[in-house]
């Protein structure tokens, strides 16, 4: 044994197994996690007696990261955990927005159909002030607009709540003014030092106070609520002070420690329409919307009357004018225009005019009994198709009477004269313009007479009972005269004057 | 952010509100000066929102209304540096407010320093500094040591 060893063995003694003992378990790392294990707890339970804020804000770090990455490593597991609390708050939400918003919706389209909507809309034109405003103002019974929990010694805001939409100035000047007004109220008008103000009210709002010995709840309203609010007013005002009396006592502008408090006073933002306002609103939309529909329908119908009154009419019109038609009952049967009367088999029905007029030829049904219309139209259509005019030979009408005027070839007449004959002597037809083209005649003499025979003959015009007839003269031998008065036989149109020619 | 009401108090004319118009956000309208007596606007000054008390004046006829003094956290006392008898008076409206609220931080405001007709001694300054108040000869016409003043009482009040 070295000297050292003998020194050490006389200072440590009987000590120097448990050192031994120590430094193994120091140096066995199991051995020194199951010592700290052992201790880790109640560390943990001593030094949050001792110094909560110190003991939150060594670990405070360290488990967020540690969360953080769990939740990002486990959002799945993290998400099934957190379902239970989170999804019937989610749900909550959702149906309150859908609420609102169907609420919204039915109230818009009221109001958008309603006489008193129209009035509104006009005056927030000529105010300025938006329609949603002004619509809202006036279906409401009642709207908590903002809450204020007000330091009452400093007059100072503690924090406040707001319903959507709500205009408001700077809320710490706001809640200050409240104390301020209540201080002024207080000294100016009451003896009693504990007297409070406790409503306020200013055109369409009000505003109720509810006071506790530190804190005051300062309800704004829009409109008139029940009393029962006041009640709920002190009673949020009174849960207020138990949850948070430390933080009240202890305020000095810092807020920080109020975090749940907005939480609590959100059931006060209250909202309640007008029950008459909206039966009536609702009725007037109701009663309106029926007159809408009635209107649109008797419209609808006025407008097909008119529609069907214009195209009878019109067709009415436009066959009358057609020749050879003539109608006798024009109607609807159903979809179709039923045209009862008379029609010349020539006549034609103007379609292309009745469609410019939006009627449809699938639309019209003739019931049409045939007849010979002796209109002059008709008879100069009628005479064009039947006689083929030549060249020079027109057909026109005048004062009623069909004219068939000209110098007509002497081949044409004869062939068309039993016809003409008799459309004359029924007096249709005026023939007193008509004859015989002196060509035609002396192309006929020309082909059956020679050079000198021709020179024989003269040629001229001569009215014969009211006829235009083309007079021949001149003196041929008897073989010859014979011959011209065959080749003219039972003709009205040539008058023959020719003598025999004496040798 | 943390929030701290104040007040400014001095005699009626003094310029309390004028130096006040030059520092915060307006929300009222002063006619409330001369109908419930005060007139609050904010301003922030650094991580800090005051509530500024813009309390009405006192004159011959009447006292300020120490109850709108109640809960404050600091004050500026305010005077015409041209009207020596603004300044003495503080002394009264110190008096007025420590019985209402206390020894709270102040500071004063020598306010219409751009007028020539100045009459405040050094003496009354150096007894205003005794008294452990922050003196600044103020100019709400020109904005001189406005902002100033207000950040002394926020540091004084934050202390």
């Amino acid at each position: 044994m070295s000297q050292i060893e003998e020194l050490r063995e006389i200072i440590i003694g009987d000590n120097a197994a448990e050192l031994g003992d120590l430094k193994n378990r120091l140096e066995n790392v199991e051995r020194r996690t199951t010592d700290v294990a052992e201790v880790l707890s109640p560390a943990i339970d001593a030094e949050f007696r001792e110094s909560q804020a110190r003991l939150v804000s060594s670990l405070q770090k360290p488990v967020s990261l540690g969360l953080k990455k769990a939740i990002r490593a486990e959002p799945r597991e993290y998400a099934e955990i957190l379902y239970p609390v989170m999804a019937p708050s989610i749900r909550r939400a959702i149906a309150q927005a859908l609420s609102s918003m169907m609420v919204t919706i039915n109230r818009t389209i009221e109001s958008a159909t309603s006489v008193k909507g129209i009035r509104t809309r006009i005056q927030s034109l000529r105010t300025g002030i938006p329609y949603a405003e002004l619509a809202l103002r006036q279906s409401l019974l009642y709207r908590v607009e903002h809450i204020y929990l007000i330091d009452r010694e400093t007059g100072m805001l503690i924090d406040e709540v707001a319903a959507a939409d709500t205009q408001s100035l700077d809320s710490d000047a706001v809640s200050a003014m409240f104390s301020a007004i209540q201080s002024f109220v207080q000294d100016s008008f009451s003896k009693d030092s504990s007297a409070r103000l406790t409503d306020l009210r200013v055109g369409d709002h009000n505003v109720w106070v509810a006071h506790g010995p530190r804190v005051m709840l300062a309800c704004v309203i829009l409109g008139d609520a029940p009393e029962s609010l006041k009640a709920e007013l002190y009673d949020t005002l009174d849960l207020i002070r138990t949850e948070y009396s430390a933080p009240i006592a202890e305020f000095d502008g810092d807020n920080k420690d109020f975090d749940g408090v907005p939480n609590l006073m959100a059931p006060l933002l209250q909202l309640q329409l007008k029950d008459s306002a909206i039966s009536k609103q609702a009725k007037s939309g109701r009663a309106i919307v029926p007159l809408i529909i009635l209107a649109l329908v008797a419209g609808f119908f006025t407008y097909q009357w008119f529609d069907r009154s214009r195209k009878v009419s019109t067709v009415e019109y436009y066959l009358r004018q057609a020749p050879g038609i003539a109608t006798t009952n024009v109607y609807w049967d159903n979809d179709q225009l039923i045209v009862e009367g008379l029609k010349d088999p020539d006549a034609k029905i103007p379609y292309g005019t009745l469609a410019s007029y939006d009627l449809d030829e699938n639309e019209l049904r003739f019931n049409m009994i045939p007849f010979r219309s002796l209109e002059v139209d008709m008879e100069l259509q009628r005479f064009r198709q039947e006689m083929d005019l030549p060249r020079g030979v027109y057909l026109s009408a005048r004062n009623g009477r069909v004219f068939l005027y000209g110098e007509a070839p002497i081949l044409w007449l004869s062939n068309n004269d039993a016809r003409i004959r008799q459309l004359s002597a029924d007096r249709r037809l005026d023939i007193s313009n008509l004859s015989a083209s002196f060509e035609s005649v002396s192309d006929m003499l020309r082909d059956n007479f020679d050079r000198d025979d021709l020179s024989r003959i003269r040629m001229s015009s001569l009215v014969e009972d009211q006829l235009t007839v083309v007079q021949i003269t001149g003196e041929l031998e008897a073989g010859k005269l014979a011959l011209l008065s065959a080749l003219f036989a039972g003709s009205r149109w040539v008058s023959i004057t020719a003598r025999q020619r004496v040798e | 952010m943390s929030k701290k009401k104040i007040c400014m108090v001095g005699d009626f004319s003094v310029g309390k509100t004028s130096l006040t118009q030059k520092f915060v956000n307006n929300v009222f309208s002063e006619k409330y000066l001369t109908t419930i007596g005060v007139k609050i606007d904010t301003a922030n000054v650094g991580h800090t929102k005051l509530i500024v008390w813009d309390v009405a004046g006192r004159d011959s006829l009447s006292s300020i209304n120490a109850s709108y003094l109640v809960g404050a956290a600091g004050v500026v006392l305010v005077a015409d540096g041209s009207r020596p008898h603004t300044v003495d008076d503080l002394n009264d409206i110190w008096s007025t407010v420590t019985q209402r609220i206390g020894d709270v931080p102040a500071v004063v405001a020598l306010n219409k320093a751009d007028l020539d007709d100045w009459g405040v001694g050094d003496d009354k300054v150096t007894e205003f500094r005794s008294l452990g108040w922050d003196v600044f000869n103020t100019s709400a016409k020109n904005g001189q040591n406005v902002p100033e003043l207000f950040e002394r009482l926020v540091e004084k009040i934050n202390a």
